[in-house]
């Protein structure tokens, strides 16, 4: 059953296997464990603008030298106790690169190869050093403006060909949806699987599936309808807040046959116990279950270190714990989802991990690094080129001429190059000029495998076609 | 078993029929919950954007009566001690007395408030009389467990809700509660929760009806704020920018007011071709956020630095010699070098960020959101600004916008343009029901019910002081309608009418809705559903709205006549009747329903 949506399911339902679909986590059991036919994007924001020159630092050549006098304080060491961790691959033209000693286990599937790094990635201009600003403008794949309105996901998923019913296109894991995800009908917004049930009222009216037996038959008889059945009714007018009422009954009620409690990674994988890895774990089930999750958006907090960032030669390293939260949850998931044959999930995940700007070279008074511009990225997965750091052919270089004002890391690749990559070749999809609007001149940096298509850059689009008249 | 599943009877508005039918057809056998993808749904819903763009005028079912909308969007939710205290106000005609209410809420010590203040007494809260060197003392500085350390910030949640709620001064709750979000400090951070106290008391409720310059120097000046963005630890040339940006970015001028990089004699001026004396810049560019943090270095607080250890009580102080002297050009103002009063380069910053039009149009544009709905008009927003302007100086500069904005044709006339927010809607639940939840903290390993309202809250994305970023809490709909935020603020609602005194299954409801209903419609009045219903859509909207009233009246109903009384007495199994099934329960979730709807959601 490899393509198995939500009106087949409701099919199979309805004719005799009702009552075992309801019996939370059946909807699972239905599902072969089979790698997916479709490639799922999952982007991992780095909110408060990631210190990219502590993510990667350099570890040789003159780079080295202008990072250790700009940071005094606040160096990643390059030998003994703390000591970056050298990637090959990795020449610029004034420096060798490093990993953070604490993303150990990143520097791991780096050196398998499916990790690439990307340097001097960012926003091209108009530069903007406000959080919210760089935040909502790259989301929305609109540099510069925020007159769109809509995520840089959200034109992707309605410009990918996609089937006409897919159950879960889209995940933004939270309370909040992504800006990425922004006014998408097609997504769901969670932040805890096993809690996203209405399952707080009185317990006999509260829904058909209280009246479950052992054996997963409901009882309740023909004509009973519990506060979550009638729910919808109270939510089917015409106002745009009834229509994210009934998309979040949707979401309700897909997620309500899925039992969240049990899952058991795969591989030996372990999940850290941290927001982080609880969402990539229930990433990791979903995308399992096969409901056609293209695109899943996901956040980590905590990098807007102003103030006493930290250092690995200290045990007070707010940064590194940063880092090792990322590190530990993304090779969890990464190991997960690295199975053999119909269990190789991770050749079609694809992990892209980015921040809204990088900190200044030189760190301040205060032992902390304030806002900068140039940072890095991340791309993870079984069809990543990984093993190199990309566009260090193009890297400006730390030497106070060759910093952006005299201070940050220049901006040399622009994140829409990358994004661009995972879609054409992964998703398939090179409606460039609608994902990002005014956006030219691509070409890929190679870290993905795959198809080169040519990109197009019209920025109109045929929502009647997109809405699903073409065959599914 | 149907083979199909029948196109869904939901979005018919005549629900009696179909309720009806139902019962005669017998059921469909399960909701068909679309996919999240189909062909019949716009790809993108251009309707939930923020666009500049007015949203389209919402048409809901049913409109609520004028005073009910003014009141619903203008306090923590309507409730029959809100609409009996309306109409006992001065005036003789709706609009006179909606004057009436304005002023009496913009002078909020005017308003007896024992209830609140006797609920919030016999809580017995330890740490909100606590000065804020005492807060240091007992909560930073002897370095207590963190149940302790934290008490602070725990504490301060619950009396927020128990005000929220109980309060007669709502829309100064309402506004502390504004605030809190435009000067948002993480509140349960490790270094600020135990300071909560004083920053909601001597900061944020000190101020916010009062002066806006003068808030924003006791917001810069605060110890949480302090710690927050880090301006305790700027110190000379080598500045930490990180509350100075905050402080241009959202506090004063706002995002819409940022040149970026730009060089800053390439801003345009506003009065002027040149930059010259008594010219203002149009914005804000990079270098004014180095130029304002090197003026307020030296604005710190005494933590017990390695350099002056005797001094440790967490109060503000300014170190002349952490002071970047160099001389600052920030926003077209020279402030000269070296040896200013103490101060002073601050200040000059923070007077100028006030007089400037674009922070005057920054604050009015949110206030004007907050009460009015997610596009208030230019006009509206002008008009504020205005009053912002000529008050600039008046300690009730706040209260004299907010009545602009209170008083409007605007606000009088929008309904839906805005959805309550999760905290508001829980807040209103609990009015709307006359619940009896005063919240406290609890140190044992027992789950109670402020902790499992937290972690409903927390699930909803709401909890409050729980935002980590400096932004504060979004305002707009597309944030909060949100499926995740959504679904998880439905959940927290249908458990309001089942809160008990402890989180567990006997003991006492803290709203006893049946015998509530029993005591106002005895058995002998033979009261239905109909009746019952229409008794909690009037407390809990001040109207009767359709089609929520229809849909939960036959939920109520279940196989019983229209004009047939339903017991609720007693609450028992009887699956094969199911009018006689657990009526209690069956009342209760009809009541939770009530507010879990689209309805309750509207401001």
């Amino acid at each position: 059953m490899s393509n198995f949506d939500r009106r087949d399911f409701l099919k199979t339902c309805a004719t005799g296997m009702l009552t075992a679909g309801l019996v939370p986590g059946a909807r699972l059991a239905f599902a072969e464990v089979a790698a997916n036919s479709y490639d799922t994007l999952v982007i991992v924001y780095l909110r408060g603008g990631c210190d990219g020159l502590s993510l990667l630092t350099p570890i040789s050549g003159n780079d080295r030298g202008f990072y250790e006098a700009a940071r005094p304080n606040l160096r990643v060491p390059v030998s003994g106790n703390g000591a970056a961790l050298p990637l090959a691959n990795s020449a610029s033209a004034n420096a060798t690169w490093g990993l953070h000693p604490r993303a150990a286990a990143l520097n791991t599937i780096y050196q398998a190869g499916r990790m690439a790094v990307v340097i001097g990635a960012g926003m091209p201009a108009p530069v903007t050093r406000s959080h919210f600003d760089a935040q909502q403008t790259m989301e929305y794949g609109t540099p510069g403006s925020t007159g769109i309105s809509s995520g840089w996901l959200t034109r992707h998923l309605a410009s990918a060909n996609l089937p006409a019913n897919i159950t879960i296109p889209a995940l933004s894991a939270g309370s909040i949806t992504a800006n990425s995800l922004i006014a998408s009908t097609e997504s769901v917004t969670m932040g805890n699987g096993g809690d996203f049930r209405i399952d707080s009222s009185a317990w006999n009216w509260n829904s058909r599936d209280r009246y479950v037996d052992g054996n997963g038959n409901i009882n309740a008889p023909a004509g009973f309808q519990g506060l979550v059945e009638r729910l919808p009714e109270l939510w089917a007018g015409n106002s745009p807040l009834e229509a994210s009422g009934r998309q979040t009954l949707d979401a309700l009620s897909i997620m309500r046959t899925i039992n969240f409690q049990n899952y058991v990674a795969a591989n030996g994988a372990t999940y850290p116990n941290t927001g982080i890895g609880n969402q990539l774990k229930m990433i990791a089930q979903l995308l399992k279950a096969n409901l056609g999750m293209r695109v899943a958006a996901l956040d980590l907090g905590g990098w807007d270190t102003h103030n006493d960032q930290g250092v690995p030669t200290s045990t007070y390293d707010p940064f590194g714990n940063n880092v090792e939260q990322l590190s530990a949850g993304l090779a969890a998931f990464y190991r997960d989802l690295n199975g053999t044959g119909a269990n190789n999930f991770a050749q079609r995940t694809n992990i892209i991990v980015m921040s809204e700007f990088g900190r200044r070279l030189r760190a301040n008074g205060s032992n902390g690094t304030d806002h900068g511009y140039g940072s890095v990225m991340l791309a993870l997965g079984g069809s990543v080129n990984g093993g190199q750091v990309y566009g260090r052919q193009d890297f400006a270089g730390l030497a106070g001429e060759a910093l952006f004002e005299g201070e940050d890391v220049r901006v040399t690749v622009d994140f829409r190059r990358v994004l661009s990559e995972a879609l054409i070749r992964r998703a398939g999809n090179n409606r460039l000029g609608y994902i990002f609007p005014g956006y030219a001149g691509y070409a890929p940096l190679g870290i993905f495998a795959g198809t080169d298509l040519p990109p197009d850059y019209t920025n109109t689009f045929d929502r009647v076609f997109a809405s699903g008249f073409e065959t599914a | 078993m149907s083979t199909t599943i029948a196109p869904s009877p939901l979005l018919a508005t005549r629900n009696s029929l179909v309720s009806a039918l139902r019962a005669a057809i017998g059921l469909p056998e399960a909701q068909a919950a679309a996919d999240m993808r189909r062909p019949d749904k716009a790809p993108i819903d251009q309707r939930l954007v923020e666009t500049e763009a007015e949203l389209p005028p919402l048409s809901p079912a049913a409109t609520p009566p004028d005073w009910i909308r003014w009141l619903t969007k203008a306090t923590y939710g309507y409730s029959i001690g809100e609409a009996v205290d309306f109409q006992a106000l001065p005036g003789a005609s709706v609009s006179a007395k909606w004057d009436s209410w304005v002023n009496r809420q913009l002078d909020p010590a005017s308003i007896v408030d024992t209830e609140c203040s006797n609920r919030i007494a016999a809580a017995g809260y330890l740490t909100l009389g606590k000065s804020l060197p005492q807060l240091w003392n007992d909560h930073v500085r002897l370095d207590p467990p963190y149940f302790t350390r934290m008490l602070p910030a725990a504490e301060t949640e619950c009396a927020t809700i128990v005000r929220a709620v109980y309060s007669k001064r709502q829309l100064y709750e309402r506004m502390v509660n504004f605030w809190h979000d435009h000067f948002s400090v993480f509140g349960f951070d490790y270094d600020i929760g135990p300071l909560m106290p004083s920053y909601d008391r001597d900061v944020i409720r000190a101020h916010a009806f009062g002066n806006f310059r003068s808030m924003l120097e006791y917001v810069a000046t605060s110890t949480a704020m302090q710690l927050y963005l880090d301006n305790y630890a700027s110190r000379g040339a080598d500045f930490n920018e990180n509350y100075a940006r905050e402080l241009l970015e959202l506090h004063t001028l706002g995002a819409a007011n940022y040149f970026g990089p730009t060089p800053p004699f390439e801003v345009p001026c506003l009065q002027a071709d040149i930059h010259c004396e008594g010219t203002v810049p149009a914005g804000y560019v990079d270098n004014d956020v180095y130029e304002a943090a090197a003026a307020l270095t030296g604005w710190t607080i005494r933590n017990g630095y390695w350099q002056y250890p005797t001094e440790n009580d967490g109060a503000f102080t300014y170190r002349a010699d952490w002071h970047d002297r160099r001389n600052k050009i920030f926003m077209g103002l020279y402030i000269p070098p070296n040896s200013q009063p103490a101060m002073q380069d601050g200040r000059l910053v923070l007077n100028r960020l006030c007089a400037h039009p674009g922070t005057a149009r920054h604050i009015s544009t949110k206030m004007c959101r907050r009460f009015v709905g997610d596009n208030p008009s230019a006009t509206l927003i002008n008009a504020v600004a205005q009053e912002y302007a000529a008050q600039i100086s008046a300690p009730d500069q706040i209260a004299r916008m907010l009545r602009v904005i209170l008083t409007s044709a605007e606000f009088k006339s929008s309904w839906g343009g805005g959805m309550k927010r999760p905290f508001e809607v829980a807040m209103g639940g609990l009015r709307g029901i006359a619940s009896d939840f005063t919240p406290k903290p609890d140190d044992t390993s027992n789950w109670t019910t402020t902790e499992r309202f937290a972690w409903h809250m927390q699930l909803s994305g709401h909890r409050s002081f729980s935002w980590s970023p400096p932004n504060g809490y979004p305002d707009r709909q597309s944030a909060w309608a949100s499926t995740g935020s959504l679904a998880m603020t439905l959940k927290m609602l249908a458990w309001l009418p089942e809160m008990r005194v402890n989180n567990d299954g006997n003991s006492s409801l803290l709203s006893d809705i049946a015998t509530h209903t029993n005591a106002v419609f005895p058995q002998s009045a033979a009261p239905t559903a109909t009746t019952m219903i229409g008794y909690w859509c009037d407390r809990i909207f001040g109207y009767r709205p359709e089609p929520v009233m229809s849909v939960v009246t036959g939920f109520l109903q279940q196989n019983a006549g229209v004009a047939e009384t339903i017991n609720i007495t007693t609450d028992s199994w009887n699956i094969n009747n199911l009018k006689l099934h657990y009526t209690q329960q069956r009342l209760r979730t009809a009541v939770g329903m009530l507010m879990m709807s689209a309805e309750y959601f509207r401001r």
